[in-house]
């Protein structure tokens, strides 16, 4: 397992070379409290996260709970919201560290030729790991849509940057990304 | 590779839950403390070589026997092998500084050297009076600032106690 730190030396070390490029290092350590922000803001919300983004894959195809349904009966729902936390949690994970490995050597690995000998249908997988990506970028940026929410709505209330954390956004949504295309 | 984020990361894991307040803790403790390692890594990365050419030669200087004939530093391929390998070292501490663990002397540098020291009849108290050398030649703040040259001597430190 590798981290942002780990990465740049294994790279530098392939041509026994110093590490001479830390601009992008100083950088992670300049945002360091966004990210912390960042990983709590997932990991406070994770289960509200998950149980959303499966109602909402089952919302958009109920055929997934009538008999002969993936998410049918509830042995097989509890698997799906089980699954469904073990990837937040990966992404929690590689989100930390600033690098990937950790999802693809403990989760992605393997999860696609699983997912197919079980059956489980990889479209509706990766909708729900679509909507948790939507909703990781919400709670990053302290910005859960009120309309969707309603009385649930919870804000973390960490200090506001003045770009919502643009970067850190986009580096979550990459390891989303990353789970959707393991899978398809 | 061994790293304050991997270790939480790999507890995390273990326990199957999410990054607790008290994971993200000692992320932000190493965090705070990375500013002067990168300082110190930057520094080292610009003058690595001449860090290394001074330890080498004031290791050289304290074991003249090592120019004899049939030692470690007699011929000129044994004289680059021997600041190649001072340079390793300095490497190996430089990337540690970047990842702020011991995890790169650890698994490229410690693992295995008594073996191949051995094997290669090279004497080891040489290396620790180089590594030695370079530990008493930082100076603050005409080299660095001083919990950068802290980080930076603890690191060295730590390879002469695996080699003593």
């Amino acid at each position: 397992m590798l981290d942002a730190f780990s990465r740049a030396v294994v790279s530098a070390d392939a041509s026994t070379k110093c590490v001479t490029d830390l601009g992008a290092l100083k950088e992670f350590v300049a945002q360091g409290n966004r990210r912390l922000d960042a990983v709590n803001a997932i990991a406070s919300n994770a289960s509200c996260m998950v149980s959303d983004a499966i109602a909402g894959m089952i919302c958009e195809n109920q055929g997934l709970i009538q008999a002969g349904g993936n998410c049918y009966p509830n042995r097989r729902m509890a698997a799906c919201l089980r699954d469904g936390e073990i990837v937040l949690r990966y992404v929690s994970y590689a989100l930390l560290a600033g690098d990937a490995s950790v999802l693809d050597d403990r989760c992605l690995n393997g999860l696609k030729e699983t997912y197919a000998a079980l059956g489980v249908p990889a479209t509706s997988t990766a909708r729900a790991v679509q909507i948790m990506k939507a909703q990781a970028a919400a709670h990053i940026k302290d910005q859960p849509s009120e309309a969707l929410a309603g009385a649930r709505l919870r804000k973390m209330g960490s200090p506001e940057t003045a770009d919502r954390c643009a970067s850190i956004v986009a580096e979550a949504s990459s390891y989303f990304d990353r789970v959707i295309s393991a899978l398809s | 590779m061994k790293s304050v984020v991997t270790t939480v990361v790999t507890a995390a894991d273990a326990a199957g839950r999410f990054p607790s307040s008290s994971d993200l803790q000692s992320v932000q403790g190493s965090i705070q403390r990375a500013a002067a390692r990168m300082e110190a890594a930057e520094k080292l990365a610009g003058n690595i070589d001449a860090v290394a050419k001074e330890a080498y030669d004031a290791c050289i200087a304290a074991n003249p026997y090592l120019n004899d004939a049939g030692q470690a530093n007699s011929t000129d391929t044994f004289k680059a092998k021997c600041h190649r390998d001072i340079k390793h070292y300095m490497r190996l501490i430089q990337y540690c500084l970047v990842v702020g663990g011991t995890g790169p002397l650890d698994e490229w540098g410690i693992a295995g050297s008594r073996e191949v020291y051995r094997a290669l009849n090279l004497p080891t108290p040489p290396y620790v009076a180089a590594l030695s050398f370079a530990r008493n030649r930082g100076c603050t703040p005409r080299d660095l600032s001083p919990q950068a040259l802290t980080e930076y001597n603890s690191l060295l430190d730590y390879a002469i106690n695996s080699l003593s």
